[in-house]
């Protein structure tokens, strides 16, 4: 076969092509004047608003990045180790699990006028809806991981006579890591986005509220500024779920389907 | 079962002290009945085992003849509805690691662990200091042949050589009696021969009580000092077998006619329960 046969765009190129693209027609298009400037500010025009105002960006970003920890701190605290608990004892987890499905289905967006009215504008209102809204499917997914273990780690361990709390800790814990991380993955999301979205509602800081308020005086550049950020932070994320992913790889590996792959 | 939570609990736990006699297993009168969605059935009846220390018993039957739970029984994870089993002369009523140690049939290692992590799990559920617990965990992978493997993940093992990790688990609290359950059934047969090799060279070495469940002739004829046959279901002992075989034993002795009779002896009992 002739060797220009064998090359081939890798997906990381591609990839890597893609983005490049995205920006590079960010820049164009407005530049072109094919899409207005009021829309789409160039990619240029947003970088250097985003530069200018660095101070302001940057102590916005810090107010939601504090909110964000506490929030995914409380969301995946609870939602993982209620999600063990309920998940690994059978009448309480058949009980709870359709109501909390259920629940799931609820946007709870629609209570954040309540929770703005019990806890005020400032970060606590925005803390607890972001909990609550990043709680449910850490919990849900914790709740399925526990009841996909395999039972040979359970037996194992009672016939290493391991404690109730050994084995919750020792062999539910571990063994439910990769759901747990997929848990974390969704509800660590959500808890940015209700940030976000909680700022933008009813605020007076935070990116969400920097968004919202350049919106209202039709500053575009300084809109894409902040949107910029958080994708900036929500890849800064991924990037974080993606280490403890790598540092948990051996977890995946079923004892079972090695035998398959050996 | 209803929870994955149910944890023995610790109140009946036996110091068992290493006298000659404790490796000592004593089954008596004991049967099994279940009831599962409304159907009872008898699993298992009358069974009466009296296995001397150092010795090394095969169950063998046919499948769903009761021979896993049997052992299950033995190692005290599973309660049978009457009767009693005694280790040592201590009743046992819940598993108790440092009397029977237990390999299960499936690669039973935890795959977050290395190997040597996972022969010292017992050890840390006992709080052992880090130390002793990483030297006596090195020591059982030398005896089982895993030198230099320590620090492989499960992923990154054999199936042989996981079995030999979970012998290495069992016998790291040093207990009187081994109990397995069918371990080397998921192998390929040259992994199963060189894995048997293996298992009577531990034992040589350790001296300890071996009960072993399969449902393969050869290996219950290569492997036992007494070979005990189970009918099917609801499982009672049909024979026990002296296997006068010289040791060591070798692949050869396969080929003689007092391995086929043996063979033939237990093929008889299944074959006629098969017929029914």
């Amino acid at each position: 076969m002739a060797p220009q046969a064998r090359f081939r765009l890798e997906p990381a190129t591609v990839r890597r092509l893609l983005g490049l693209a995205v920006l590079l027609l960010w820049e164009v298009l407005p530049r072109a004047g094919l899409i207005p400037a009021l829309f789409l500010p160039p990619l240029t025009e947003t970088l250097g608003a985003l530069v200018h105002h660095a101070g302001e960006y940057a102590h916005h970003l810090l107010f939601s990045l504090y909110a964000i920890g506490i929030a995914m701190g409380v969301a995946c605290g609870i939602g993982i180790g209620a999600g063990l608990l309920v998940g690994s004892v059978a009448p309480l987890r058949q009980s709870v699990q359709p109501v909390a499905s259920g629940l799931y289905a609820v946007p709870l967006v629609i209570l954040y006028p309540l929770f703005t009215a019990w806890f005020g504008i400032g970060p606590q209102s925005k803390i607890v809806f972001a909990s609550l809204y990043g709680l449910l499917p850490c919990f849900l997914g914790t709740m399925a991981g526990v009841q996909t273990i395999d039972r040979h780690y359970i037996t194992v361990a009672r016939s290493l006579r391991a404690s109730r709390l050994q084995l919750l800790t020792r062999v539910l814990l571990p063994a439910a890591i990769p759901t747990v991380l997929s848990a974390f993955r969704i509800g660590g999301a959500l808890v940015i986005v209700g940030i976000v979205v909680a700022e933008m509602l009813t605020s007076t800081e935070g990116i969400g509220y920097l968004i919202t308020r350049n919106r209202t005086l039709l500053n575009s550049p300084r809109v894409f500024a902040g949107i910029l950020l958080v994708v900036a932070l929500v890849i800064g994320f991924d990037a974080l779920v993606r280490l403890l992913e790598r540092r948990t790889r051996h977890w995946r590996f079923s004892t079972r389907s090695a035998d398959a792959v050996a | 079962m209803t929870t994955l939570l149910q944890a023995p609990d610790r109140a009946d736990r036996a110091a068992a002290p290493q006298t000659p006699a404790a490796g000592h297993v004593q089954v008596r009168g004991l049967g099994h009945t279940y009831d599962a969605a409304g159907r009872v059935t008898r699993a298992l009846d009358g069974i009466e085992l009296d296995i001397a220390p150092g010795r090394f018993v095969v169950i063998v039957g046919t499948s769903g003849c009761g021979k896993s739970s049997l052992l299950m029984m033995m190692t005290g994870l599973v309660s049978p509805s009457e009767g009693s089993i005694t280790c040592g002369g201590m009743p046992m009523m819940a598993p108790d690691p440092d009397r029977v140690g237990v390999v299960f049939q499936e690669a039973s290692l935890y795959p977050w662990l290395t190997a040597q992590q996972n022969v010292e799990f017992p050890l840390s559920l006992r709080k052992l200091p880090k130390a002793e617990r990483a030297a006596r965990a090195r020591e059982r992978l030398a005896l089982v042949g895993l030198q230099g493997f320590e620090d492989r993940y499960p992923h990154e093992l054999s199936g042989g050589m996981k079995q030999r990790v979970s012998i290495a688990r069992g016998l790291v609290q040093d207990p009187p009696v081994l109990m397995l359950d069918e371990p080397f059934a998921a192998l390929d047969e040259q992994t199963r021969i060189t894995m048997g090799d293996e298992l009577l060279r531990i034992w040589e070495r350790t001296g300890k009580t071996v009960i072993f469940v399969t449902h393969s002739l050869t290996e219950a004829a290569y492997l036992a000092d007494e070979i005990i046959v189970m009918s099917a279901r609801p499982g009672r002992i049909v024979d026990r077998i002296e296997v006068d075989l010289p040791r060591p034993r070798t692949y050869a002795m396969m080929s003689t006619p007092r391995f086929a009779a043996l063979r033939e002896r237990i093929w008889g009992h299944i074959r006629n329960q098969a017929g029914e």
